[in-house]
């Protein structure tokens, strides 16, 4: 009897097994043949995900397993976008599991941060070991490097936040990142953090949705 | 493999499936030993409503994006 077979009695949507089906979906599954799913929407997007090309890459270069599985949340959290009771979902998962940190970690990748943050490394790499260092380096102290930016916060939270975090840690590459409402309240900061942090230079990546701004530290000429 | 929804499935059969596998339920939270049946990789209870089952010493997850990630890396893409 196949799997549609199976299917007796469909009522109003609801479908009963009959006692044989059950036990011959039991050996099919004890042999790994079968498995029994919610939906194919979520099973593809974890495949696809899986398989990707950018979690590939980031395989090559993030030896933590722990942090290379939270990049690969990010990732999926970006394929979410247009769901946004099941990306909601999984940023609590997320955040169940990891905490505040995991969540920004995964924050990070699914803005694109991390991958521009890769581009600048690339730009001044000095060995493939001092590269691989830096990514899990960033990731591990997320906080240190990136500030994202919540509809809660001003203009003047935001600056007195900034500007001692990059006093006492001196990172290469910092970045504040907001989206949606936040975006307008990162966009409202730029001028003054420019004149603030006077050793870093300017880059951004913004879109209706979603700014960023890379503030990258000037390395003094001998 | 091959795939199959529960998503349109009675409870009454999942129960039966599930007591076939050495489990139960209370007809909202998958039971083993009476006990909820938590996820492996995220200590939650597993409701019927939203449980998935899985070769690999049968395994039973919460259907989330998180656990069903986890199990790929950790038995491989089986599906």
């Amino acid at each position: 009897m196949s799997s549609e077979e199976a299917f007796a009695g469909a009522v109003k949507g609801t479908i009963d097994w009959t006692v044989d089906a059950i036990k011959r979906f039991v050996i099919k599954l004890k042999d790994k043949k079968l498995a029994f799913i919610q939906d194919e929407e979520t099973i593809n997007l974890v495949k696809e995900q899986y398989h990707s090309s950018e979690l590939s890459f980031y395989k090559e270069y993030v030896s933590d397993k722990e942090v290379l599985f939270i990049v690969n949340m990010g990732l999926t959290l970006r394929k979410l976008q247009s769901n946004s009771d099941r990306r909601t979902n999984l940023r609590n998962k997320i955040f169940d599991k990891y905490e505040v940190n995991g969540l920004h970690i995964a924050q990070f990748v699914e803005n694109g941060i991390l991958n521009r943050y890769v581009g600048i490394l690339i730009d001044n790499m000095s060995s493939i070991t001092d590269f691989k260092d830096k990514i899990i380096y960033v990731l591990k102290n997320i906080e240190k490097h990136v500030l994202f930016v919540k509809k809660e916060d001003n203009e003047r939270s935001v600056i007195q936040h900034v500007t001692p975090s990059i006093a006492s840690n001196s990172p290469l590459i910092y970045i504040i990142s907001g989206k949606s409402s936040a975006a307008e309240i990162v966009r409202k900061c730029e001028d003054r953090l420019v004149q603030l942090l006077s050793d870093y230079t300017l880059e951004k990546i913004s879109s209706n949705e979603m700014e960023n701004l890379f503030f990258k530290r000037v390395i003094p000429k001998e | 493999m091959e795939r199959l929804s529960l998503k349109e499935i009675s409870s009454n059969s999942k129960i039966e499936l599930l007591r076939e596998l050495g489990y139960d339920s209370d007809g909202e939270f998958v039971l083993e030993s009476g006990k909820k049946l938590l996820d492996r990789y995220l200590d939650i209870p597993i409701k019927l409503d939203n449980m998935v089952i899985l070769p690999g010493s049968i395994i039973i997850l919460d259907n989330n994006e998180l656990s069903l990630s986890k199990y790929i890396e950790e038995f491989g893409d089986v599906f």
